[in-house]
């Protein structure tokens, strides 16, 4: 692959440098690596992402009683996300208006106000002020309304899954996920019961940055045959590796991909519906939902998508025990939060649907906690590659070498996979899974954004439908 | 959960108290020394529950922010199994090379529940560096351990609790036994 010339300066590249080398590389498949690990690039990102972009802030089901709270990030700040008595969700920014002190002191809780622990400045779940002591003689004329605490610009769900933005001009969030809408009801809408999550989420550091794990969730399932490799050997996942990349790539709308695990033909035998138990798949139908999402449902073996920027789902069949237990449906939702350049906070919550029985969310949340989470049989090892590539991005030497990533293939005249005309969904699909596209997509969304001008928005759908604009 | 307020505490000096030391280090040597199937197989029971809960920052009314059903990690023998036979693959990337590491066992407390069983609460602190690392990364925590005689006559592990002092996990991956 192609270099660009190598940099003669005495100074760091900045972010603009990573920027005109993202724009110039895209089209033949090449990143700069310094996305991964410059300082510039990382306090643009909190900016021109986090500042914008809807983001993901927990389910519905983490709050289900008026008065309960939950503390969570947008980039690197923390937000109340709180039912109000009336059960409308708030996402308040956690700082006192009178000194920006902290006023939610737990990860969670149930309460009906916040108070300041500085000067007792008190709020109730709204986030309106609604008094600090001796108001009369310290305050008495001064407006209320006009000092609640801030709250995000626009608060919105999609089946449970609360999101927020900081945006005023970002478009409402079934238009910001554009494409994906259509692919998340046929992972989170296959029953009027819906989802909840099992239990707060597992957080943990590590030394990697952000889009390392946006950038595998959005579809990189040809790791799976390297670096999960022990995952055969000790039985935790049922397809073998060249089966498993076999499947669909789909870029559903611009910044937002995902992948699907399936069968060439419908006679194979092996999971369906993502390793469900058989009596909840009985309970699954097309009521919120079309035939053509059924189906889709139906003969997926895995699901794994990102939501641009930070907000990964992966639904599959697993096992902690292969010798005692067979694999079944895992469902995890994760963000991935940035920590600093070399540092992601990394959130993982377990899901089932709300209808299981308590032994089939029991044996779906041990069987994900096995494989999917920190101290699990996948997930473990992929924190090891990852905190290299942080590494390989901070490098000056890779900055004076002009080194690049290779993102091409599937591109044309590499590899098998090819765009396949005849989908029933929205968005740009190739068949099979290898191709990194998927991540293309991530990446030009992430250009277009990083671009952007305040209150400017890079295109939220492919415009001409399936095989434009994408490649 | 055993119910410590029925056991009796074993006071140091005794021999059932040396006996539990001396199983919480041997234990320690062998996780030390990369030794995991023979910790599996000599020292814990086919019955094990092994848990690690998720903690979160609560008001002080609410307690330790303990976890009731929700984990980092929460084992039987056939997990713990799968979890020694994965790193005996040569895929295992996680731990492969492996950290150093390191189990400080302190601040023991046994007690005798019946003829058979103790229940031991110790403090962990874990030191473990990856790769070229110099700054280590920690663990600390109190251990809640149930230890029963098999029919040999053998104390193994049928029950342990390890209660993180941490909310936010600050390592790569929790390859590693507590």
């Amino acid at each position: 692959m192609s270099t660009v010339s190598p940099r003669r300066t005495t100074t760091a590249q900045t972010a603009d440098d990573l920027i005109a080398g993202l724009r110039e590389g895209l089209p033949n498949g090449e990143i700069p690596v310094g996305l991964f690990g410059n300082e510039d690039i990382y306090r643009r990102e909190l900016r021109s992402l986090f500042g914008r972009c809807w983001v993901f802030l927990g389910h519905e089901s983490e709050i289900a009683a008026k008065g309960d709270y939950v503390l969570r990030k947008i980039g690197e700040d923390n937000f109340v996300v709180v039912r109000d008595e009336e059960g409308e969700i708030h996402v308040l920014f956690d700082a006192c208006r009178h000194r920006g002190v902290q006023v939610c002191r737990a990860d969670s809780g149930n309460t009906s106000h916040f108070r300041c622990p500085y000067h007792g400045w008190t709020y109730n779940t709204r986030g309106e002020l609604i008094g600090a002591p001796l108001w009369q003689n310290a305050f008495g004329g001064m407006n209320k309304a006009e000092n609640g605490l801030a709250s995000a610009a626009q608060v919105a769900s999609y089946h449970g899954l609360i999101f927020a933005t900081l945006d005023p001009t970002a478009p409402p969030l079934e238009e910001y996920l554009g494409g994906m809408a259509w692919y998340l009801d046929l992972v989170f809408g296959l029953n009027e019961h819906g989802i909840e999550v099992l239990g707060p989420p597992q957080r943990f550091v590590i030394d990697a940055n952000w889009k390392s794990g946006a950038d595998n969730f959005s579809g990189d399932d040809y790791h799976l045959g390297t670096l999960h490799r022990s995952v055969w050997e000790i039985g935790a996942f049922p397809v073998p590796f060249r089966e498993n990349m076999m499947g669909y790539h789909v870029q559903a709308s611009p910044g937002h991909s995902l992948s699907f695990s399936m069968a060439a033909t419908d006679d194979e035998p092996g999971p369906k519906f993502f390793g469900y138990p058989d009596d909840l798949v009985e309970t699954f139908n097309s009521e919120r939902i079309s035939e053509h999402q059924l189906e889709i449902a139906r003969r997926s073996r895995v699901f794994v998508g990102n939501i641009f920027p930070n907000f990964s789902i992966l639904a599959l069949p697993m096992t902690e025990d292969g010798l005692n237990h067979p694999p079944t449906g895992v469902l995890t939702i994760r963000t991935w939060q940035p920590a600093g350049p070399g540092h992601v906070e990394v959130w993982n919550w377990f899901a089932a649907y709300k209808n299981m029985t308590p032994e089939q969310k029991d044996r779906a949340y041990h069987a994900g906690l096995g494989t999917f989470s920190m101290g699990g049989s996948f997930e473990m090892d992929d924190t090891e590659p990852w905190s290299t590539v942080g590494r390989t991005g901070r490098s000056v030497s890779a900055e004076l070498l002009g080194f690049k990533l290779n993102y091409q293939m599937g591109m044309p005249g590499i590899g098998i996979s090819r765009p396949v005309d005849e989908w029933p969904g929205p968005g740009v699909v190739y068949w099979p899974r290898y191709e990194e596209g998927v991540q293309r997509n991530l990446y030009r969304f992430y250009l277009g954004m990083m671009e952007a001008e305040p209150g400017e928005w890079p295109a939220l759908s492919f415009g001409g439908g399936n095989g434009s604009g994408a490649a | 959960m055993i119910d410590v307020t029925t056991a009796t505490k074993v006071l140091p000096g005794s021999e059932l108290y040396a006996e539990a030391v001396d199983w919480l280090h041997t234990e320690a040597e062998l996780l030390d020394n990369g030794r995991e199937r023979e910790w599996l197989e000599e020292l814990i029971s086919p019955e094990i529950a092994y848990r690690l809960p998720l903690r979160q920052t609560v008001e002080r009314a609410r307690g330790a922010g303990f976890a009731d059903r929700t984990h980092h990690l929460d084992e039987t023998y056939g997990s713990l199994a799968t979890r020694v036979a994965r790193n005996e693959t040569a895929y295992a990337w996680a731990e492969d090379p492996p950290s150093r590491m390191r189990h400080f066992v302190t601040n023991i407390r046994v007690h005798d529940v019946d003829d058979h069983t103790l229940k031991v609460v110790s403090n962990l602190l874990i030191y473990r560096t990856r790769s070229d690392q110099t700054r280590p990364e920690l663990f600390s925590g109190e251990r809640h351990d149930v230890l029963r005689r098999d029919d040999r006559g053998r104390l193994q592990l049928v029950e342990r609790t390890v209660y993180l002092d941490q909310t936010v996990i600050g390592t790569r991956n929790l390859a590693l036994f507590f």
